[in-house]
């Protein structure tokens, strides 16, 4: 029996031409049992606690690792003016942070990711302040504590020091 | 074949019970990823925990939830025949 869909009244029994090339059954797929929809259900609950069990994994990982850091060399920071920010990578290159020289003249340098959901926060030179585009959290310039916003902490603080005129990053707290 | 009153209540009971983990298994994951983005440590573990248990609850309920009458054997659960 050929059939063209018309309206919602006969889309089941609905078989237009180009459905003969793909054989798909409307009601099989319409159909779940309870039986399958409770295996879903055991599925997604082995998700949600395999997804919890790794992120306290990784949280672990990240307690055990080593606070001595190598020092490393800030790129470009000896231009940076006064009121802005550039951003580099410490301690690894996946690490990325960000030096703020604030409108008094002092560095001051930051892990860039938020602590809220870890996006990348920016220097905001109109408000004189970090800011993360993502929930409008906020964070001190001077300190990286939390003015205002969803994040729960202050930002990793990276420690710097010039040598030489030149800026080095020296270490990493949390 | 029509399911009896009684097991259906069972069944949408079962189904119910799920969801409802499920949705407390959700709650506890955001919970989970706000403490270790945060740093708290020490909820870590017990919110792993209760996520297991949650598990454990719904395959409880997956595999041995059975309505009362059906009748386990050796080769599985049979429906007395009443």
């Amino acid at each position: 029996m050929t059939k063209n869909l018309s309206d919602e009244s006969d889309v089941r029994a609905a078989t237009a031409p180009f459905q003969a090339e793909f054989p798909y059954e409307r009601d099989e797929e319409a159909q779940v049992t309870r039986r399958e929809f409770c295996n879903f259900l055991g599925l997604t609950s082995a998700a949600l606690f395999v997804g919890a069990a790794g992120f306290v994994g990784k949280a672990a990982l990240d307690a055990r690792e080593s606070v001595s850091l190598a020092a490393a060399p800030i790129e470009g920071a000896e231009a940076l003016g006064p009121n802005s920010s550039l951003n580099f990578s410490y301690p690894t290159e996946r690490d990325s942070a960000i030096l703020i020289r604030t409108a008094d003249g002092a560095y001051h340098a930051y892990g860039q990711k938020c602590t809220h959901l870890s996006c990348p926060v920016y220097y905001s030179r109109a408000e004189q302040r970090l800011e993360c585009p993502c929930h409008e959290g906020t964070f001190d310039a001077a300190t990286g504590a939390v003015l205002y916003g969803p994040p729960p902490r202050a930002l990793d603080v990276i420690e710097v020091e010039v040598r030489d005129g030149q800026m080095w990053a020296t270490g990493r707290r949390s | 074949m029509r399911s009896k009153p009684g097991q259906t209540a069972v069944w949408q009971a079962r189904l119910i019970m799920l969801v409802m983990i499920n949705i407390a298994q959700l709650w506890i994951l955001a919970a989970t990823v706000d403490a270790a983005l945060a740093r708290h440590y020490s909820v870590l573990l017990p919110l792993v925990i209760a996520s297991g248990v949650c598990f454990a609850i719904t395959l409880s309920i997956i595999k041995w939830w059975r309505p009362t009458s059906r009748r386990k054997t050796s080769t599985g659960y049979i429906r007395d025949s009443r």
